[in-house]
């Protein structure tokens, strides 16, 4: 690992386990409240399970891979700004995708939906690029 | 930018994964430099030199279009 890759300051492989260790706890969380199991306010549900999402999948996004080096290191930059502009790209776009098929230029996406959206696209753009080099 | 890692690797009898440990990077790296997908940093460059007992220019060459 070089001096670039120490700076990124990426956290340990083992915070992957804990990631998807979130992110299990949210769909059981979902299921228990889906099943009334757990009598909870479905606003709180969603609230919950959406910051719970997002965090995993932050810590995925910032963990480290068992192998880092260079190539990677590009990737995951690449992969970074391509998830941004997508997300621009979205808050641009979609108030005319909704004025076209619903007839309304009022953007209803909210910014948890969005930065779950940018993450899953930036996962994808890893995954893609991993495989084209 | 052209290069003759391969052949170095072949003299050397050294795999993929053998030469991408030695330098500490992934296998698939060394692969897509092979491949000219992946043009190297200087400092994997020259680590790569030196693996192979050679200067950069042995096995890395420029092309018209670079």
């Amino acid at each position: 690992m070089n001096k670039i890759q120490k700076d990124l300051l990426l956290l340990p492989v083992l915070f992957k386990k804990i990631a998807f260790g979130i992110m299990v706890l949210c769909v059981l969380f979902v299921v228990l409240s889906l099943s009334k199991v757990l009598t909870i306010e479905k606003g709180v549900v969603k609230t919950i399970t959406s910051s719970g999402l997002l965090m995993s999948l932050l810590l995925l996004a910032i963990t480290r891979n068992k192998t880092e080096d260079e190539r990677t290191l590009r990737i995951r930059l690449q992969a970074f700004a391509a998830s941004f502009i997508y997300g621009v790209g979205v808050v641009i776009i979609e108030p005319f995708i909704n004025l076209l098929f619903d007839n309304n230029f009022l953007s209803d996406k909210g910014v948890t939906e969005l930065l779950i959206s940018m993450f899953l696209f930036y996962f994808l753009m890893v995954f893609i690029m991993k495989r084209n080099r | 930018m052209k290069n003759t890692i391969k052949i170095q690797r072949a003299i050397k009898d050294l795999t993929q994964e053998a030469l991408a440990k030695k330098i500490s990077v992934s296998r698939q790296t060394i692969n897509s430099i092979e491949k000219n997908r992946y043009v190297p940093s200087t400092v994997l460059a020259l680590k790569i030199s030196e693996v192979f007992d050679k200067s950069v220019n042995e096995i890395f060459e420029l092309e018209d279009e670079d």
